[in-house]
């Protein structure tokens, strides 16, 4: 988005002000969804290595763009978004899924117990194991987590599609945050609905994540089920347009 | 070729004849086009996902003894995405898409008055 504005404004290097973009207001449409920031505010770059990079390595590109942010009025970054080492995107993205009725304090305590969970599983089969075993053990929790959600994605979806009056479920395949998605919501969806009453979300989902981990367990098996029903449906793929 | 003319098709009290044509709706042009067409395009990627459907069915469906006709589908999938958001992007060939020709209409309407 910034490069258009980029190029609007280069013959006017004096001017301070941004050119504004043409807001498209349809007369009887008024927007729900707004915010406070006018469409000439940017979005705020909270990358550290943006800001590492030495003077003279910059291309032109960047050094006009770097020039461009001293006037330009930025927005505030978001309160979960933060330069540190210990942020992940993913694990973000999914203690917001797991959220409830915005309670983030509850998700996020929920999401660090479940990592905890995980790290003291693999410690205890650590010491307990020979060894031999000990090398192929992983104990990174958070590798254990990118990896789980990874093998849960399904690699292809089910599209339903209207033709001759009947939906046909038609294989397709998926972008890949749809795949990210799909992954982290069965998960969640498995770990609310399929435990005993009183088991506690981060032991169920610990269980989980470290069943997926291998391969193994519900979501994975939801995934398998997913293929064999496009499988099945092979012969509907014509049905697809794009 | 002229126009096909309007004298006398109409059901008015200067016309002794009968109508010829008999409109449900005024005869006005109104500020928006028809839509385009959208030509038929066919299903993508699909030699490589029956490739890749035939080793699921000889490897019980195990990710990890299929990884290059995974790879291969994936590769095909984000190639035909390109394709389709470049000739998106791309635009009409000949004329404005309709839409941009409704919204120019919207802001620049016919006008059914004289002055």
């Amino acid at each position: 988005m910034a490069a258009p504005l980029v190029k609007a404004t280069r013959g006017w290097s004096d001017l301070a002000l941004s050119v504004p973009s043409a807001i498209l207001r349809l007369p009887g449409l008024t927007q729900v969804r707004w915010s406070r920031y006018g469409p000439e505010y940017r979005d705020p770059q909270i990358e550290k290595e943006y800001y590492r990079k030495p003077l003279a390595e910059l291309t032109e590109e960047e050094k006009f763009e770097r020039e461009l942010r001293k006037t330009q009025r930025i927005k505030a970054a978001p309160a979960m978004k933060t330069s540190s080492v210990f942020e992940d995107p993913l694990i973000s993205k999914f203690t917001n899924m797991m959220m409830k009725g915005g309670n983030k304090v509850l998700a996020r305590s929920l999401m660090t117990q479940t990592l905890e969970a995980v790290k003291r599983k693999q410690f205890k089969k650590y010491h307990a194991a020979s060894s031999e075993e000990r090398a192929t053990i992983e104990r990174n929790p958070y590798t254990i987590f990118h990896q789980a959600l990874k093998n849960c994605e399904p690699v292809i979806g089910l599209v339903p599609i209207l033709k001759g009056g009947h939906f046909y479920q038609v294989p397709a395949p998926l972008a890949n945050r749809r795949r990210r998605f799909l992954a982290m919501k069965w998960m969640i969806t498995e770990c609310r609905e399929n435990k005993h009453r009183r088991t506690l979300m981060p032991e169920k989902l610990s269980h989980e994540l470290l069943q997926a981990f291998h391969n193994q367990g519900p979501v994975v098996k939801r995934k398998h089920d997913m293929h064999k029903m496009a499988e099945a449906n092979r012969a509907l793929a014509h049905y697809r347009w794009w | 070729m002229a126009t096909p003319s309007l004298r006398g098709r109409l059901a008015r009290l200067g016309n002794p004849r009968k109508p010829i044509l008999k409109p449900n709706k005024p005869l006005i042009l109104a500020n928006r086009v028809g839509e385009r067409r959208r030509e038929r395009g066919e299903a993508t990627c699909i030699t490589e996902m029956s490739v890749m459907m035939a080793c699921w069915k000889q490897n019980e469906f195990r990710d990890e003894a299929c990884r290059k006709e995974i790879q291969d589908f994936f590769d095909c999938a984000s190639k035909a995405e390109e394709a389709r958001k470049m000739r998106s992007i791309q635009g009409e060939s000949g004329s404005l898409p309709p839409k941009k020709l409704n919204m120019l209409l919207q802001r620049f309407p016919n006008k059914p008055h004289v002055s």
